[in-house]
């Protein structure tokens, strides 16, 4: 059994004033308040973005001494965008193999310490270095094949897919960790500047840093917020030319047919899933059998995805799109924002009476995806 | 300077110049660039062959947010080109987004694929250009 005993996010921003490790020791104490070092048994880090950009080796034990737990067992967890909710499967181990009784979980990115030119460079890393890598795919280039694919495949227009980034936003709007708390509307989406066209700048995520991070515990049901009952996660194809269907997600369909037979997911209530594209969000929402093939995006249009709609409520905070994507950090905030929703405290869009949630994280276009269940405890 | 490695420029010479892919003894299908394994059933029997230099895109991307390196060539274009036995991620080459359009034949040409800077390494390999069809 394990645990989220604490939690907490800093808003994803641009940071100027605060380095990777303050980020993170500010995220580590308020999830922690006042625990003593010995009381920890482990500090799992999960950061990526500042190792492609070169700036701090062993973070972990860096982030550790600096946050004033010098001595805690510490480890960093690199899966590229997948990096958080990689570090909360480490964390859940070391928990159920009883090597730990409690752990700390940090995922923390900086962004804008980087020109965005940079960014975009650090960004096709996401992706095989030696395959399409070695073109200028840039931000976005990979997701705007599949999403012109998508589109031609199953003769969706721009306007359908572009009800994802206006529901992103709407939900955003109360959540005081999103980086972009403003309405926009769909055709706002198409007027936008191209990024990777057809996809436009309001159809990806805002450049932001941020820090969250999770306690974690193997009991202590009590206080705990919520109860994370499996973390699963499966390899895919290294390239979306090589998998006889690119719009199938075959890594995210893999993991979460593991979880289904670990454990009875009952209806689930909320999901945080990983928008690092809208068509990306869309592609996974028919993963998990959401919707049918090819009618994700329809049903985000009408409203199935949205707080009162028929089906789950799918990124009440925001999203990558809008709460923002500060990359090794994302799935963190996912596994926190769901732990809150399911014990009634999320401070922004709240899902009433939710029981059941999922958090979904996947590298590129799908080299490794990862999917959390998360119970409540009330 | 983008601190791109020469040694490991050098090793993918031969799959980005001459459209090297690996064939999969066991399970018959081809990827690229070849790798250690076959990507789809994971048998390590793989031979070498070249791909087709014909081909018709299947899909493709208008990217605008490249890195510094590539800003002057920008917007890239990005296809997914289906090439009978493979598909492969190249660049569209000697056309605007304008004479791009799903479904049309591409070949294989040989061209500068990036820069590093005025002194660094210069890389080169295969993108693929529109093919006028008569």
């Amino acid at each position: 059994m394990a645990y989220i005993t604490g939690v907490s996010m800093i808003n994803v921003d641009r940071h100027y004033d605060k380095g990777v490790k303050k980020l993170a020791a500010e995220a580590s104490s308020k999830a922690l308040e006042d625990a003593e070092p010995e009381a920890l048994d482990y500090i799992v880090v999960s950061s990526s973005f500042t190792y492609a950009s070169d700036t701090q080796l062993d973070l972990a034990s860096y982030i550790a001494s600096y946050s004033g737990f010098r001595g805690v067992r510490a480890l960093t967890v690199e899966a590229g965008e997948a990096s958080g909710l990689a570090a909360v499967g480490v964390a859940k181990s070391l928990i159920d193999s009883g090597l730990a009784s409690r752990v700390l979980v940090v995922g923390v990115d900086k962004l804008s310490d980087r020109p965005t030119w940079e960014v975009y460079r650090y960004f096709s890393k996401f992706y095989d270095v030696e395959g399409e890598g070695i073109y200028s795919i840039g931000m976005g280039g990979i997701a705007g094949i599949l999403m012109r694919l998508y589109m031609e495949t199953f003769k969706v227009d721009r306007l359908t897919l572009a009800y994802w980034p206006a529901l992103m936003h709407s939900n955003a709007k109360l959540n005081p960790y999103a980086m972009l708390r403003f309405a926009i509307t769909p055709e706002k989406v198409l007027e936008a500047p191209p990024l990777a066209d057809p996809i436009t700048l309001l159809d990806s995520f805002p450049l932001g840093d941020g820090a969250a991070a999770l306690v974690i515990e193997g009991s202590g049901k009590g206080n705990a917020l919520a109860e994370l009952v499996a973390v699963e996660s499966a390899t895919g194809y290294p390239s979306i030319a090589l998998v006889e269907d690119p719009l199938r997600i075959e890594s995210l369909e893999r993991a979460y047919q593991r979880l289904t037979r670990k454990v009875d997911i009952k209806n689930v209530d909320v999901i945080e899933l990983h928008d690092s594209f809208t068509i990306m969000g869309i592609l996974e929402l028919e993963a998990l059998r959401l919707a049918e093939r090819g009618k994700a995006a329809e049903a985000v249009s009408r409203g199935y995805f949205s707080l009162g709609g028929e089906g789950p409520v799918v990124n009440p905070s925001g999203g990558l799109k809008a709460r923002g994507h500060p990359i090794g950090a994302t799935g963190v905030y996912q596994v926190a924002e769901v732990s809150l929703q399911l014990a009634g405290e999320f401070p922004g869009l709240k899902v009433p009476e939710s029981n059941h949630g999922l958090t979904v994280s996947v590298n590129g276009s799908g080299s490794n995806a990862y999917i959390a269940y998360l119970r409540s405890v009330r | 300077m983008t601190g791109l490695s020469v040694p490991a420029v050098w090793r993918g010479r031969i799959h980005r110049y001459r459209l090297v892919a690996g064939k999969c003894n066991s399970c018959g299908r081809i990827h690229y660039p070849p790798s250690h394994s076959c990507p789809h059933c994971g048998s390590r029997g793989l031979a070498e062959v070249e791909l087709p230099r014909m081909g018709r895109l299947v899909s493709y991307s208008i990217v605008y947010s490249v890195p510094s390196e590539s800003r002057s060539k920008a917007p890239v274009i990005l296809g997914l080109v289906d090439l009978g036995v493979a598909r492969v991620i190249s660049e569209i080459t000697d056309a605007g987004p304008e004479d791009i359009s799903v479904g049309m034949q591409v070949e294989a040409v040989f061209r500068r694929i990036t820069e590093d800077g005025e002194t660094g390494v210069l890389v080169y390999g295969v993108k693929f250009r529109p093919v006028k069809e008569a």
